[in-house]
């Protein structure tokens, strides 16, 4: 019998164990793939179908650009980030609630290696989801990439950004509200108020202000730019301040494994 | 003075075989209100917030004055706004219930006490049109802060929104008596309830579909619901009164009964 060794020596990466979890994690959400993939393109589609509808005939366009391509990046960004947000707070909230989240806690995962498990299938679903909604989007209206390196960063940031709030945000959590009331009054307002239907320069100066101090009106436009070729804020600062949250939060969440706040007593 | 003390009062539950269980029914009326109050940060902010963060981003992104079948757009998409809530939630309040309890198993709960199907349909439908009716008002209220609302038939209005929550309440009631897991409830919402909402003049006057799209909502009991309570307030309408009040009766007629006969015959809740 050949003993797997997942724990060969301290100090390196239990590589086996964080594939594990991840693949654990992705399998969890490929079972419900109706709500996983097929709900947020229906939901992006919605959106595209009022909005378009809503301005037929009346000729808006945003520098030069119809609106329903203005709104191609945007739907898809928050399709990506509500997803990635959502599972990762729900599978980790779901296994305090139920309490096999000892299983996961106990096997030799250091705190690094639960967060990277947990963040990157995380990531894994907002970037499928971003990948089918933009299909379905395609089909409908033309979508062009004007930089790839734009595309890319930021549906990958994105993805990563959300992850990690929803894992901060399931383990402080101690009941499914609080995960709802996180996602309803904090993470949805600042994705609508962040530019995804529209150009903050319709908005009123106060606004746009207040936009500008919004990390998630950064991660927006950052990856709207990669498909049109135009930007409303600064484009390094939203390079920037994602790797750094990214960063800060991921920090953040192996401070939390590592203590055990509100998963070990 | 000394207080004597009584015994418990024997509870006369079910006094003969006929009439109603006023009791019971009333009991199961507030349990359902009772679970949504519990959390009513999700219940009821949270739909307010959502309404409100809709109405911004779209009298943002179509910018001001501009004008949607006579009327400034923001008094156009109140009223829609207000229908998309009483509909999304009494919906969700009966579809959750259900398969919550029926998961937990604890429906038994409900099905063993003396309460006959039509006292169970009552109980349950009218604790979820409730909660639409109070999203509803936590709604117009907010909304009439922000945008001019003028009550032109009031009497239509309360019909509408009535009308609406109750077609809901028994909607949601049978996808939760006929779901067998979370998923199929997410599901029917996600692909029926969600999509209907959004595409029956909710946030745009029918007119701007292609003509097949037009011929279909007219068939489609959410946009006379929609139509008649935008008709309620501002006193323009695209479709016809008359057919929406005819219609609503009878699809909340219907589905009652439908409700009633899931319950009767114990479809997918009794062995």
């Amino acid at each position: 019998m050949r003993i797997i060794v997942t724990r060969p020596r301290q100090g390196r990466w239990n590589m086996l164990g964080t594939w594990a979890l991840y693949r654990r994690e992705v399998l969890r959400f490929f079972k419900i793939s109706a709500q996983t993939f097929f709900a947020p393109v229906v939901t992006a589609l919605l959106f595209l179908t009022i909005f378009s509808l809503a301005f037929n005939g009346e000729g808006r366009s945003i520098g030069n650009i119809p609106f329903v391509q203005f709104l191609v990046p945007g739907l898809t960004l928050m399709a990506m980030m509500t997803a990635s947000f959502a599972n990762a707070s729900f599978s980790v909230m779901f296994e305090k609630i139920v309490e096999t989240i000892v299983d996961t806690l106990m096997p030799p995962l250091s705190p690094g290696e639960l967060t990277a498990g947990y963040v990157l299938s995380s990531s894994t679903r907002g970037i499928l989801v971003g990948v089918t909604v933009l299909i379905g989007m395609a089909t409908f209206t033309t979508v062009e990439i004007h930089s790839w390196f734009f595309v890319i960063f930021h549906a990958v940031a994105a993805s990563m950004l959300m992850s990690v709030l929803g894992l901060a945000v399931a383990i402080w959590a101690e009941k499914i509200d609080y995960v709802a009331s996180i996602n309803n009054f904090v993470i949805l307002p600042l994705t609508f108020l962040s530019g995804t239907f529209y150009s903050t320069q319709h908005l009123p100066e106060t606004f746009r202000l207040i936009a500008s101090f919004n990390p998630f009106f950064y991660v927006i436009d950052g990856f709207r730019y990669g498909f049109l070729g135009l930007h409303d804020g600064n484009l390094t600062t939203g390079l920037i301040l994602m790797i750094s949250l990214i960063f800060m939060f991921w920090l953040g969440c192996m401070k939390l494994f590592s203590s055990g706040y509100k998963l070990k007593s | 003075m000394k207080r004597i003390p009584t015994g418990p009062k024997p509870l006369n539950i079910r006094p003969a075989l006929t009439g109603p269980n006023w009791r019971g029914m009333w009991t199961l009326y507030i349990k359902e209100v009772h679970r949504y109050l519990k959390i009513f940060g999700q219940t009821l902010l949270a739909p307010i917030i959502t309404t409100l963060l809709f109405l911004m981003v779209f009298s943002v992104a179509f910018g001001n004055g501009r004008m949607v079948d006579g009327l400034p757009y923001v008094e156009f998409l109140a009223p829609g706004l207000l229908m998309m809530t009483i509909l999304q939630n009494s919906f969700a309040n009966t579809s959750t219930s259900l398969i919550q309890q029926k998961l937990n198993e604890n429906i038994v709960d409900t099905l063993m006490p003396p309460l006959s199907p039509m006292e169970l349909t009552t109980g349950f439908v009218l604790g979820g049109a409730t909660r639409g009716l109070m999203v509803a008002v936590g709604v117009g209220i907010s909304l009439a802060l922000l945008v001019p609302v003028s009550l032109h038939h009031p009497a239509a209005i309360i019909f509408y929104a009535i009308g609406a929550a109750l077609m809901m309440g028994s909607m949601g009631m049978m996808t939760g008596i006929w779901a067998e897991k979370f998923d199929h409830v997410s599901t029917i919402t996600n692909f029926i309830i969600l999509p209907l909402s959004f595409l029956s003049g909710t946030f745009f006057p029918i007119t701007r579909f292609p003509e097949i799209f037009q011929i279909i909502s007219h068939y489609n009991p959410f946009f006379y619901l929609i139509d008649g309570l935008r008709f309620g307030f501002t006193g323009q309408s695209a479709g016809s009164i008359e057919i929406g009040i005819v219609l609503v009766i009878t699809v909340n007629v219907l589905l009652w009964v439908l409700c009633y006969w899931m319950f009767r015959t114990g479809y997918k809740i009794k062995d």
